[in-house]
């Protein structure tokens, strides 16, 4: 039995693999290669004095590189972004470490001990005309959440140097805030709703407005099929805010406090949901509403928000460990609660076990993704979540996938009412319509529409509002007017005649 | 000496697990009976089961997961980290000061 392990030494029982060390070499600083290390981060060692810089550096080479609206190449020059900074806040451990890092790069107050005359004087830190922190309260749609909001803001404001701009996650269904945010340029969208019952996603109208932007979240949060859908729709909902919020303020740069785990746990639930498509966006996004978009292009800023994960290379280890020694105050992040796990939470516990155990690979993680380009171009942009949509998608599912029980009659039309799913992307569509074995919607077709209808968010209303009234310049996905190729579903009997020719006889 | 005084301090969340209290000084035995009756010193291991017994008042599987402190919690021995110290088999001393500290709030 010894041999069968080609260690003939080892004796049967004994042949076991040797402890793996947690860190390399010896118990020094990599670094300065003269203090013992303190920490250790993926197998190599740093001590106290070295870690502050690390991260500080990390930071820097992971945000400064686009901050100028054309990029200097090689050479760096000054830094001159275009707008002001927002800073989104989640209350996490994220959010704290980063709103922390923003004021110890660019807010040093002049006679700090750190920084000397020259290039290193403070002023030259100071690049930003304004920053900005925003925090999207959620605790109305969650059971037994509390309000955080004053927290918060008592704890940005200890910094003194930044605004508090406080939003709530149901102002996505508020109409004055959209007219807030869009500066009064777009015309308030009638309502859209939706019926959720169909795969189709057909628009319902004549429906019953909801009294509050409020219970017009918890509706439509109400109907979605999964708590992953839940917990993805907050997460896309808080995405757009903060888009906005940032537009609406002129900040050319919005940056989150995504850690290089929460960066990798993000990417595999989104991958897994379908959000396979923008996986570059998490690397690099630009965005800016699609009414500046479709205007005449220009090299200079037209408010264009660049999204930045300046702490995507730095671990939740180091997070914690930079917020201990720091002596930061973590107010904590909402948890959306649900009583079965959702894909998020499973994938989390994953990889915090893996970042345990080992750690080098929860950096993989972010790197392999980060260098994937998705097949295919882009077709527009979902009016959910704003992002890419990847075009022929439904068709590419409508050929994998058994749509129905039934023998559709293939010469059918549909009803009058315009489908919403060609406006979505494949993870929104998912997102709507993906129920579980155990999802408690009704997947009978006999369920009435109005039962399963719901509103749409205000900025979605929108883009369906301009895009039906202009087919010409709307997204090119859904325009198949010059489609050389046409689809046309044939029965059994009709693709049987077109076989027949080729068929061996028995 | 028979008993060791040391000096625990929880961060992150983990002290609303510990009667919302972050710092904690505690007195243990410096030996301990493991299974058979060989005596060792204690160690971290130790100190982890110690804690759940005595001094964790709500939901041990957010502290405790296999016989050591659950993934996401990071344990720092005189503020430095358990893995350079030989994590659960370092042997405490008098007036050693250990940190857990929960990663897991979020972000």
């Amino acid at each position: 039995m010894a041999e069968s392990c080609g260690n003939p030494a080892a004796e049967a029982g004994e042949a076991l693999m040797p402890r793996k060390r947690r860190f390399d070499r010896s118990r020094t600083c990599v670094k300065c290669k003269a203090q013992q290390g303190n920490l250790v981060i993926r197998h190599s060692v740093y001590c106290r004095d070295c870690f502050t810089p690390l991260v500080t550096t990390k930071f820097r080479q992971a945000l400064e590189p686009h901050l100028n609206h054309t990029s200097a190449g090689p050479r760096r020059g000054a830094l001159k972004p275009s707008g002001n900074l927002l800073v989104a806040f989640s209350g996490g451990l994220g959010s704290t470490v980063l709103l922390d890092l923003v004021h110890q790069v660019y807010c040093s107050k002049v006679g700090s001990i750190e920084l000397k005359g020259g290039k290193e004087h403070p002023r030259k830190n100071r690049i930003w005309r304004k920053i900005y922190v925003c925090y999207v309260e959620t605790s109305d749609v969650l059971p037994e959440a509390s309000d955080r909001t004053q927290r918060i803001r008592e704890a940005v404001e200890e910094y003194g140097e930044f605004e508090f701009v406080p939003v709530r996650v149901q102002d996505a269904f508020d109409r004055s805030w959209w007219e807030r945010v869009s500066g009064g340029s777009v015309p308030n969208p009638s309502e859209l709703s939706v019926d959720l019952s169909n795969e189709e996603l057909f628009r319902l109208s004549d429906t019953e407005a909801h009294p509050d932007p409020l219970s017009a979240l918890q509706a439509y949060l109400h109907k979605l099929p999964t708590p992953t859908a839940v917990q993805s729709t907050i997460s896309i909902l808080t995405r757009v805010l903060l888009l906005y919020t940032a537009y609406s303020i002129g900040a050319s740069h919005l940056v989150f406090g995504t850690s290089l785990t929460s960066l990798s746990i993000s990417l595999i639930s989104s991958i897994s949901q379908g959000g396979g498509f923008v996986v570059p966006q998490s690397i690099q996004e630009e965005w800016v509403p699609s009414s500046v978009e479709t205007s005449q292009k220009s090299t200079s800023w037209r408010g264009e928000v660049r999204l930045i994960r300046p702490l995507r290379e730095v671990g939740m280890k180091e997070c914690t460990a930079w917020a201990w020694w720091h002596r930061l105050v973590v107010v904590g992040k909402q948890k959306v609660p649900a009583a079965r796990q959702t894909i998020g939470d499973l994938t989390k516990d994953f990889i915090i076990g893996l970042e345990r155990d080992y750690p080098s690979t929860v950096s993989t993680i972010a790197k392999t993704v980060g260098k994937l380009a998705p097949k295919g171009d882009a077709g527009g942009r979902c009016i959910i979540c704003e992002l890419p949509t990847q075009r022929s998608v439904q068709q590419w599912k409508a050929r994998i996938s058994v749509r129905s029980f039934n023998e559709e009659d293939p010469s059918a039309t549909t009803t009058a009412a315009p489908s919403l799913t060609p406006w979505l992307c494949y993870s929104c569509h998912t997102t709507l319509t993906s129920k579980s074995s155990r999802s408690n919607t009704s997947s009978n077709p006999g369920s009435s529409a109005a039962a399963s209808a719901v509103m749409f968010p205000t900025w979605a209303a929108m883009h369906f509002a301009i895009g039906s009234s202009n087919p010409q310049a709307t997204d090119p996905h859904i325009s198949t007017a010059d489609e050389v190729w046409g689809t046309r579903k044939l029965d059994s009997n009709g693709m049987k005649s077109l076989v027949e020719e080729f068929l061996v006889d028995d | 000496m028979a008993a060791l005084n040391l000096k625990i301090e929880f961060g992150g969340g983990l002290e609303l697990l510990f009667a919302n209290q972050r710092s904690h000084r505690i007195t243990i035995p410096r030996l301990v009976v493991q299974d058979g009756a060989t005596q060792r010193s204690a160690d971290i291991n130790f100190l982890i089961h110690w804690l759940k017994d005595n001094l964790l008042k709500e939901r041990p599987e957010l502290f405790i997961e296999n016989g050591t402190v659950r993934p996401g919690i990071l344990v720092l021995i005189n503020d430095t980290d358990w893995e350079l110290e030989g994590e659960g088999d370092y042997e405490l001393k008098e007036n050693d000061e250990i940190v857990f500290i929960s990663t897991l709030h979020g972000g």
